[in-house]
């Protein structure tokens, strides 16, 4: 360790100490860790922070078993321990909740639970009485509520955490470590989430979670680590420091996530949703239901919501991906509805996608080829393509959004934010009046995101309409003129983005308030139990 | 033409014909439901179906027959399987390397220990048992549809049976069903998937050996190229009956008819030359394909 | 090539050079292994296997003539492959062209020459461009698996062309099951006698670079091969995916129905009853070893016909059977795609890196 960091006061006795581990994924030559160090006391929550790419899931991960470190040791409760797969850790009771879940939508809750340990009947059939009474028994002790019956596809996302959690809990795991568990989860969820983890502290559980998000490190726990760049560079009481010294030690310098978003007048309707639904067979509730937005030159109209409420569906209806099931959307006053996505492109209605790495770009394509899939014919002498061309081309556009590549490799080889440099280069080709941003900065580092939002407030100066579709409620109520929310696929907030409470928009994607309907008050999907 | 005189015969052969349709298919369905694209039924059905017969022929014991010929399947579809998930070799492609496999290794071994490339026969193998229960077979219609064929029938129903409990009631069904819903969460779990895939493998090898041994052993013979596509009919019917066993029976059934009839109609219908009979079954099962698709195509778009 | 972090990684070129050879290593110890097995005279086998074709102008340049329909079944699956489709129905268009291609040519005796075959070529292409085309239809319409449906449909259609080879268009004059010969202005002409070598060897040559164009000059090639890599990436960016479901299909089995004639107005003459076997999937074995690049399918298909070649030689001179290919074909298709053994070549470098100790 080197630099500004600071001493790392030894600790007796550790539960758990990680020593010298080290990684490198040869795939794309990346060293997600460099000789960490990481000790967790028994009994205590602790935060394990770090950029996007810092090497704290890595970690984690060789923890529970699921990578194998390529040098170090790991100790735990005193003795060294070889984890070399996830039976491994769980038979000493480290579990592990992921990012991004690992659920079988299709099996119920009591079969997520069980699968890997399922009760036996006759030593060959699964005991299905014995696994209810058992997930039942689980969410008893640990004051957590849920339908053990319930097909897992039909479950909220914070509903789905708390069976994840279940899972490790139903295996008596004494260590926890939670991966980014607040991302896609309101601010109520969130409340419920930290008040479970305190309730399992009490229990005597000890509790690791990774997150970039600072002001939870305050919140929840009381110990951090801050990892930057594969190596661990300082571990802080968290009384003791405050978000700016943290994000600084994160980062290697003071960022300011503000920017002046100037204030401009809005010009004409430049792009309209009107009495948007979309249904589909076998789904009581619309997907869609009655939408109307509408988007002026010079605004930027901010898209919140949990993920599961729309925000996916109306991203594929705008980006000509999926048609309605009635009402209509015009541009500049014409209809466009259900126009392909080529054609509304020719219209001039450029779309970044939020799934950069399978829909916005072939990873084993060339810069080159995905930089002019949607404009290629324009480099045609009759049916040949004019390689010359299009090579300055795409090192002019290279030039222009400082993306550092060589345009022949492909593009998987990138880093994140320069993947979407090139699909913006390609989107921003042709002049746009319109365009939709679906998570433009989700995973990427700040650097890039820095220049993502520079590019999009310096189109909204053009006179370019954007809408702005991301589960980063910072983000959007940073470059938004206008915000709504979605819950269950119908808007219920829609108002200009002046002097707005993060805590009162959260409450609106959560559904406990809703401007276009008196409340009707949605009982919870879950039994008490 | 009365159609009495040979319907309830043509039935009762459908339920024989439609055994190494549903053997392979039944055996299919687990690699299926561990995520996989098995091509290679083709391939192991032809292994099953000669060391079956030659080695019934050794040792003049058809229980001796089928057993070599599960054990020669198997040891194929481990190679199948390692190559696959192991060599993470494309499986597409290694189930094609199956079915050049089987008749390239067949004709091989035929020619060097009989001398001979084409039909051979064997004149000491005793035929399959058949279960004859005389009062049952009393039972009309039913009774002469569905008593008296060969164990290796019956045993195939048993596999079903068996079958179905192993995929929804058993931890190992459970989790193979899991691969192929999601395979990441049962690697988080710490489970194999690779596991699952292989063991899914081995089974549909167990199932096409003695779907193999099924069509020797009842002629007493090894043609070359017996098998004929019914590995191949047997994934369509794995597709049709939507990936459930009961519908794979269905579809097993209606498969072993259109072959049952196009026997018959060969002997009566002799207008139409035997070639266009041969090719019905083929006609037919892309023609179903093409139905089924239809069907579910609108019946996914009327939303 | 240097990555990232500057250190040395081989090139895919390399890595896929190696799992090659790798593979034909394999292959290569597996044939030798089953000569000695099988054979009793196993060194006169593998002289006559290996060296064989070379020993006379006749097998040598038949060897180079059966590698003429390869070239063009490789290029047909390997347009397939390239924009992810699945032309399993090889063999029964390569018959059924053939077929075709040989009726057409009956029907219209007094024509032949360049315009002559030209025609009865063209009819030949476009049949199998028809048969492979309904798989790629049925597939754009309603999503019909076009991998079986395609198998499907080519064992139906072999059955019927059986029929028409022993029945209406049977020869009764000669011995063999065949319709009648094609006049003597079809026959292209002989270019290495006394082998059956014949000009279709440049017309094949020239589809090659014609098909190598396509893929990588034009816009089709262009749209087909991001279709094949990522068809959502494909559809959003605007290309119309419902087309380019068909449209490799319908090429493929131009170029399959294009092996079929140029076989017989090149070297058989007549429609002969299961003539064409093996052109179909060892096309398939072709584009796998080649990687689905058309100009490596010259070599590849060279390769094969060299092997097939040297199974015939030794089969004729010595004792073991010729479907001893297969079983090495069998063993190549296991390998040749085996994702392992080529990443051993890619990271073992990177991981010595690691060990090492990291970056400075």
């Amino acid at each position: 360790m080197r630099g500004d960091t600071t001493e790392m006061k030894s600790i007796q006795n550790p539960l758990l100490l990680m020593e010298g581990i080290t990684k490198l994924y040869p795939e794309n030559s990346v060293l997600a860790n460099d000789n960490v160090h990481f000790e967790v006391l028994e009994g205590e929550i602790h935060a394990l922070v770090g950029e996007n790419g810092a090497g704290k899931t890595t970690l984690m991960k060789i923890l529970y078993g699921l990578q194998r470190p390529d040098r170090g040791k790991i100790y735990y409760k005193g003795k060294e321990v070889h984890i070399k797969n996830p039976t491994d850790a769980h038979r000493l009771g480290i579990g592990m909740v992921h990012q991004h879940f690992r659920l079988i939508g299709k099996y119920t809750v009591t079969e997520n639970v069980i699968l890997g340990r399922e009760p036996r009947r006759y030593g060959m059939l699964i005991d299905r009485k014995k696994a209810r009474k058992s997930v039942i028994e689980t969410a008893r002790k640990y004051q957590l509520e849920i339908d053990p019956d319930a097909p897992v596809f039909k479950l909220s996302i914070g509903q789905m955490q708390i069976v994840e959690i279940l899972k490790i809990l139903y295996r008596e795991s004494d260590f926890l470590i939670l991966d980014e568990p607040t991302s896609v989860l309101t601010e109520q969820e969130i409340k419920r989430l930290f008040e479970t983890l305190r309730t399992l502290k009490q229990l005597g559980k000890t509790i690791v979670i990774i997150t970039h998000k600072l002001h939870e490190v305050k919140a929840i726990s009381e110990r951090v680590t801050v990892m930057r760049q594969g190596k661990t560079v300082a571990v802080k009481d968290t009384a003791t420091t405050d978000e700016r010294e943290l994000s600084r030690l994160m980062v290697g310098r003071d960022v300011i996530l503000k920017f002046e978003r100037e204030s401009i007048p809005k010009g004409e309707t430049v792009y309209k949703l009107e009495n948007v639904t979309l249904t589909e067979r076998g789904k009581k509730v619309p997907l869609l239901d009655n939408i109307n937005i509408e988007v002026h030159r010079h605004e930027i109209v901010g898209v919140a919501g949990v993920s599961g409420n729309g925000l996916t569906e109306l991203e594929d209806i705008i980006g000509g991906l999926r048609r309605v099931t009635s009402g209509k959307i015009y541009h500049d006053g014409r209809d466009i509805t259900n126009l392909s996505s080529i054609q509304l492109r020719e219209q001039g209605l450029a779309y970044v996608p939020s799934d950069r790495l399978y829909r916005g770009s072939s990873l084993e394509s060339s810069v080159i080829e995905n930089m002019i899939v949607s404009n290629h014919h324009n480099f045609l002498r009759g049916e040949i393509l004019e390689r010359k061309k299009i090579l300055n081309y795409v090192l002019a556009q290279r030039e222009k959004y400082s993306i550092r590549c060589d345009p022949n490799i492909p593009i998987g080889m990138l880093s994140g934010g320069n993947i979407q440099k090139v699909i913006l280069a390609r989107e921003l080709s042709t002049q746009t009046d319109f365009i939709l941003f679906a998570e433009p900065t989700w995973g990427l580092d700040v650097a890039s995101s820095e220049f993502i939002y520079e590019k999009i407030l310096s189109l909204r100066r053009e006179g370019v309409g954007i809408i702005l579709i991301s589960s980063n409620l910072d983000e959007i109520l940073s470059l938004s003129d206008t915000l709504l929310v979605m819950y269950r696929g119908r808007i219920v907030f829609y108002e200009e983005n002046k002097d707005l409470n993060k805590e009162v928009i959260g409450e609106y994607m959560l559904g406990l308030r809703d401007q276009f309907n008196s409340l009707n008050h949605t009982t919870p999907r879950t039994e008490v139990v | 033409m009365n159609t009495s005189h040979f319907s309830i015969p043509m039935l009762h052969n459908s339920i024989s014909i439609m055994t190494p349709f549903l053997l392979a298919a039944i055996g299919g369905l687990f690699t299926e439901l561990s995520g996989m694209l098995n091509i290679a039924l083709e391939g192991l059905m032809l292994i099953g179906a000669f060391f079956s017969v030659i080695f019934a022929a050794f040792t003049g014991s058809i229980f001796i027959g089928i057993l070599c010929g599960i054990l020669a399947t198997l040891l194929t579809a481990l190679v199948f399987g390692y190559v696959s998930l192991y060599l993470k070799a494309n499986i597409f492609i290694a189930g094609l390397a199956t079915n050049l496999l089987a008749p390239g290794l067949t004709t091989v071994l035929a020619f060097k220990i009989f001398g001979n490339k084409g039909v051979i026969r064997f004149n000491n193998i005793p035929n399959i048992p058949v279960l004859h229960l005389p009062s049952l077979e009393r039972v009309p219609i039913l009774g002469d549809i569905f008593i008296g064929h060969n164990i290796l029938v019956y045993i195939s129903w048993l596999l079903v049976i068996i079958a179905v409990i192993v995929i929804y009631k058993t931890p190992f069904g459970l989790r193979l069903r899991g691969t192929g819903l999601n395979s990441r969460t049962i690697r988080a779990l710490g489970l194999s998937p690779r596991y699952y895939q292989l063991s899914a493998i081995l089974i549909s090898g167990f199932t096409a050996g003695i779907g193999g041994a099924f069509l020797t052993l009842n002629m007493g013979a090894f043609v070359p190229n017996i098998t004929a596509g019914r590995g191949w009919i047997a994934l369509v019917a794995i597709y049709l009956g939507n990936k459930k066993p009961l519908g794979i029976v269905i579809a097993s059934f209606i498969f072993g008819f259109t072959e049952s009839f196009s026997n018959y109609a060969q002997g009566i219908a002799k207008g139409i030359p035997a070639d266009f009979i041969l090719a019905l079954p083929y006609i037919v099962t892309v023609v179903v394909m093409i139905l089924f698709s239809i069907w579910t195509h609108y019946r996914a778009r009327s939303q | 090539m240097s990555n990232k972090n500057g250190e040395r990684r081989l090139s895919d070129l390399a890595v896929n050079i190696l799992g090659l050879s790798v593979t034909l290593l394999v292959a290569f110890i597996v044939v030798i292994v089953l000569i000695f097995l099988l054979s009793k005279q196993p060194l006169n086998t593998i002289y006559y296997f290996f060296i064989g074709p070379f020993t006379n102008r006749y097998y040598f340049g038949n060897m180079l003539n059966s590698s003429i329909p390869l070239m063009f079944t490789g290029l047909g699956i390997a347009v397939a492959f390239k924009s992810s489709v699945f032309n399993l129905g090889g063999e029964g268009q390569v018959y059924a062209s053939a077929l075709v291609a040989t009726a057409v040519a009956i029907a219209l005796p007094n024509l032949g020459g360049l315009f002559g075959i030209t025609v009865a070529t063209l009819a030949a292409a476009l049949t199998g461009a028809f048969l492979a085309g309904l798989s790629g239809y049925f597939k754009m319409k309603w999503n019909t698996d076009e991998l079986i449906s395609s198998y499907l449909i080519s064992a139906a259609v072999i059955l019927i062309v059986n029929y028409f080879i022993t029945g209406p268009l049977n020869d009764p004059t000669n011995s063999l099951l065949a319709t009648k010969a094609v006049e003597k202005q079809y026959f292209l002409a002989r270019i290495f006698i006394p082998s059956k070598l014949n000009t279709s060897l440049f017309f094949a040559l020239i589809t090659v670079v014609l098909v190598y164009f396509l893929m990588y000059h034009t816009h089709w090639g262009y749209e087909m091969r991001i279709c094949g890599l990522n068809r959502e990436f494909a559809r959003y960016g605007g290309i119309n995916t419902a087309k380019y479901l068909v449209l490799p299909m319908l090429l493929s089995g131009f170029l399959h129905g294009l092996a079929g004639s140029m076989s017989i107005f090149g070297t058989y003459h007549r429609c002969i009853k299961t003539f064409s076997f093996g052109m179909g999937w060892n096309g398939i074995a072709v584009a796998l070893i080649a990687k689905n690049n058309p100009i490596a399918v010259i070599p590849s298909a060279l390769f094969f016909a060299y092997m097939q070649a040297g199974a015939n030689a030794a089969m004729i001179h010595s004792d073991i059977t010729y479907e001893i290919v297969s079983i090495v074909q069998a063993v190549i298709f296991f390998l040749i795609t085996a994702e392992a053994i080529y990443n051993y070549f890619r990271y073992k470098p990177s991981k010595k890196y690691a060990e090492r100790g990291g970056e400075k």
